[in-house]
């Protein structure tokens, strides 16, 4: 033990030669000293040589003692222990041992470090018996080995002064709710070790936060709390947090370890959910309320209709309940050749019936407003905007016609009757002249029965027609379909034995059926037709498989337009042509008088020389319809002079009076774009 | 504070007036006090305990300036030189926390204001002998000066708090048995400022035991303050 430390080292020699130096030294020493022997020198100098040998000698080697060793820290967790490190100087090449000694509070007692082995290599350990506080400690460093030792530089510690606590333990990050907006709050404990129950450690604590991502630290100051919460805070991202502490004399702790929380996202309080469903029923009651005050506009922006056929004037139920009994059968258009095929099953049939009834139905015309409205019953869908009627085109006619019935039409046309005053003319001998007046706005529809004369045109004045609209022209077309033979005609005339009852044709559109004559009429009329109805620009398109005619013989002086049947043994261009009429009663126009009604005269005229040109079947090419057109144009050219146009008769007789004849053909012509 | 500072003043006038009759009276402290408001001692003990912190900082900044001004840096580390000893070392104070926890309250209380008395003498003295140097700094002067002063208040503090604490009404201390500070007047420069640089560093450390006594009492009055 040494009784004194001196304050100042007392440093060996040393020379910190490598061995090659000492090597070449030593041989220099040896080179002297026998010199100096030689010489005789003193011992003085010998002795100086001596040592210098000894030196070089020493260094050969490598050897010598320690190096200084230096206290670097010492350090107090608690306030109650504490230790001490130091780092070694160079060892000199030789095993080095380390003790520290120290002095307590300026009193002679050197003591040494009770502990080596507790903290570590190089270091000293003092527990609590030999921890006195507020007490000065100076403790120095030696370092010993075979050559010597040396001293470090002495250092003086107040166990108060060195206290640095261990980290804050369990730190804990939990995520609040606060009125909907999140926060955290972090709790921890302080060091284990240290003794704060007793108040003898009083400990600040200090709390660093920052956002996964970000590069800098959010620092707070919770003082000597355990626990402080953390405001700034973003839903969906995650955060770090350290604590450390500090005694309120001493040294900050380290770190402690990062601890991550993540906040969920859409961290929203109960009463933000509240508000945003409140919102949104509120919405969802508003777009409901709004679509049922407006679901039919919605329906029909979303749903469109399908247009269907449509011909204003038209009433399409009426003429599929077959109940256009006048004389629409008389509108023939040639170039629709009735259907070829026999099978009536196959086809749906519409054909016009053709009848001549007593005397108050002369009356030709159902007496509906066809102008306005087709089908009385099917306002509601049959509606002249929409087209409902018009949904289907094969049955259009039969289905929503069929609910007018007979009844309506009588019920409806005993105005009408008057309408149309057919006159009927005896056979030979009276004249009688059917007078049609078209009334507007009356069962006009069906009245048309002389398709020469009628034409779908509404320039085509004739009495009737010029207020019809293009469908209810089509009507006339399509019911002037089938022509009452003339000799049934004349029969059902010649029964009525009427001069000027009216006579009333009544057509009815019958599906699939054969026609039935409701008048005495043994001739069949039977027209197939297929009406078509289309409401293009006043184009229309009607097929008729089978058609008959009644062409205009001639004008007579006194204006009346003379019609007679097409001379209905004539062969027919193609085959199936179902039904070729002879016809033997007609009614020829025998002119149109004052009033503007066009005089129907029965005539027994046949033609045999015309031919009739009879358009079986529908679905002949254009060429056969053309070259059907062509014959028939052909033929009555050949025969008859043509007739360009049908005009008022009043005004032109010229062309009726060759033959009677209107020539179809050229008529119809000019509607190739329509019937093909 | 201001009703502190109002009793500190009666006390301190009543124990002036003890202190002219030291051998037929030791110091009382009158506890019926008509005009005084009374304070709870856990308010008591939470200023004294301030008190102490202040001081403790205080007279931490105070040794700092001293020392960069006045003492040469090699000096600096030795802190305690041979021959100038802390003057309160033969004070019968624990210095280990096993020997603090094993006395009692009041012993405790009797050590802090041993501790508190021993030194208002010497920062009298330390105000002088600042005085004498050239260029001492103004702010080290009044430092000084306010630990001078604040430590009186501190001492009248914990006289209340012995009385409250403990329940006795006096308290017996030599006062002559304090008075162990030698002045010296007839030294060198250099010894001066060693003598009062080592009187800097152990008034400093009194004042952290000082802070830590107090703090240790009230941790142990665990009913009522939370110390975990």
């Amino acid at each position: 033990m040494f009784l004194h430390i001196p304050t100042k080292e007392v440093k060996p020699y040393e020379l910190s030669l490598n061995t090659s130096h000492g090597t070449s030294l030593l041989k220099l020493a040896c080179l002297c000293l026998y010199r100096k022997k030689q010489r005789g020198a003193k011992m003085k100098e010998m002795g100086l040589l001596l040592l210098f040998f000894s030196v070089a000698c020493g260094k050969v080697t490598g050897l010598g003692p320690p190096g200084k060793p230096t206290l670097t820290n010492c350090r107090s967790p608690e306030k109650e222990t504490f230790t001490c490190w130091w780092k070694p100087g160079p060892d000199g090449g030789l095993p080095t041992t380390y003790a520290l000694y120290y002095l307590k509070d300026n009193s002679e007692t050197v003591y040494e470090c009770p502990d080596y082995h507790t903290a570590g290599r190089n270091s000293c350990f003092f527990n609590k018996n030999e921890t006195s506080v507020w007490v000065n400690y100076n403790i120095t460093v030696v370092a010993t080995n075979k050559m010597g030792r040396t001293f470090s530089d002495p250092v003086d510690v107040d166990v108060a002064y060195i206290v640095q606590p261990h980290t804050p333990e369990n730190v804990t990050v939990n995520v609040m709710e606060d009125e909907g907006w999140p926060f955290l709050r972090v709790s921890w404990e302080s060091p284990h070790k240290a003794d704060i129950r007793s108040g003898w450690i009083t400990l600040v604590y200090e709390l660093r936060s920052k956002m996964e991502g970000e590069e800098e630290w959010e620092e707070h100051f919770p003082g000597q709390q355990k626990t402080f919460n953390i405001f700034s805070v973003r839903s969906g991202s995650s955060y770090l947090v350290q604590v450390r502490c500090r005694p309120d004399h001493g040294f900050w702790s380290e770190w402690s370890p990062t601890t991550k929380t993540k906040v969920p996202k859409f961290f929203l309080g109960r009463s933000l959910w509240i508000l945003i469903l409140v919102f949104s029923i509120l919405v969802v009651l508003i777009l409901a309320w709004i679509i049922y005050m407006n679901c039919h506009s919605l329906k029909h922006s979303i749903l469109p209709p399908v247009p269907g056929p449509k011909i204003k004037g038209f009433d399409h139920q009426r003429l599929k309940n077959g109940s256009y009994k006048d004389g629409l059968g008389a509108l023939m258009i040639p170039e629709y050749p009735p259907s070829s095929s026999s099978n009536d099953d196959d086809l749906l049939v519409e054909y016009l019936e053709v009848f001549v009834t007593g005397e108050q139905d002369i009356s030709m015309e159902e007496g509906k407003e066809i102008q306005d409205h087709y089908c009385k019953s099917e306002s509601s869908t049959c509606d002249s905007d929409s087209g409902h009627g018009s949904c289907d085109s094969h049955t259009l006619l039969i289905d929503k016609c069929k609910e007018t019935s007979k009844d309506e039409l009588n019920s409806n046309c005993e105005d009408a009757s008057e309408i149309i005053e057919l006159e009927i003319s005896q056979n030979n001998q009276d004249e009688k002249t059917l007078s049609y007046d078209g009334r507007p706005d009356t069962c006009n529809g069906r009245v048309k029965t002389w398709p020469s004369v009628f034409t779908p045109l509404p320039q085509y004045t004739l009495s009737a027609i010029p207020q019809k609209s293009s469908l209810e022209i089509v009507k006339q077309h399509c019911l002037s379909d089938t022509l009452f033979p003339p000799g049934s005609m004349s029969s059902n005339l010649v029964n009525q034995n009427e001069s000027f009852g009216p006579s009333y044709w009544e057509f009815s559109l019958n599906s699939k059926q054969l026609p039935q004559i409701h008048s005495q009429s043994s001739k069949h009329l039977q027209a197939y037709s297929d009406i078509n109805i289309s409401k293009k620009d006043n184009e229309i398109t009607t097929l008729f498989k089978s058609t008959q005619y009644v062409e205009v013989k001639n004008v007579n002086n006194k204006d009346m337009v003379l019609l007679q049947p097409v001379e209905s043994g004539s062969q027919s261009h193609a085959e199936g042509c179902p039904h070729v009429h002879q016809g033997k009663d007609y009614s020829k126009v025998k002119g149109v008088n004052s009033d503007k009604m066009l005089l129907l005269e029965s005539g027994v005229n046949v033609m045999g020389q015309e031919t009739a040109t009879c358009f079986c079947d529908k679905s002949e090419t254009n060429a056969m319809k053309e070259s059907g057109y062509m014959s028939s144009a052909n033929v009555w050219k050949h025969k008859h002079p043509p007739m360009q146009t049908v005009l008022p008769v009043q005004e032109e007789q010229k062309p009726f009076a060759a033959n009677g004849y209107v020539d179809t053909a050229t008529m119809f012509s000019t509607y190739n774009s329509f019937f093909i | 504070m201001m009703t502190f500072f109002k009793w500190h003043f009666i006390v301190q006038r009543g124990a002036w007036a003890v202190l002219l009759w030291p051998f037929l009276f030791t110091k009382c402290i009158p506890l019926d006090c008509q005009d005084c408001p009374s304070i709870s001692q856990e308010k008591l003990l939470d200023r004294v305990i301030q008190h102490a912190e202040l001081i403790y900082r205080v007279s931490e900044e105070s040794c700092t300036l001293f020392e960069e001004m006045f003492v040469p840096f090699p000096l600096r580390l030795q802190r305690n030189q041979a021959g100038y000893a802390c003057i309160t070392k033969a004070l019968p104070i624990p210095s280990s926390k096993s020997e603090i926890q094993q006395i009692s309250d009041q012993w405790l209380l009797q050590s802090v204001l041993l501790l508190v008395q021993s030194w208002i003498e010497p920062l009298v003295y330390l105000q002088t002998t600042l005085d004498r140097y050239d260029d001492a700094p103004e702010l080290l002067l009044n430092k000084t000066k306010w630990l001078s002063g604040k430590l009186l208040s501190l001492e009248q503090g914990v006289l209340v708090l012995i009385t409250k604490v403990l329940n006795e009404g006096m308290v017996s201390t030599s006062y002559t048995e304090q008075a162990i500070f030698q002045y010296d007047m007839q030294l060198d420069m250099l010894e001066s400022i060693i003598k009062d640089y080592t009187l800097f560093n152990c008034f400093k450390k009194d004042a952290h035991k000082i802070e830590t006594f107090l703090k240790l009492l009230k941790c142990r009055q665990t009913d009522k303050y939370n110390c975990a």
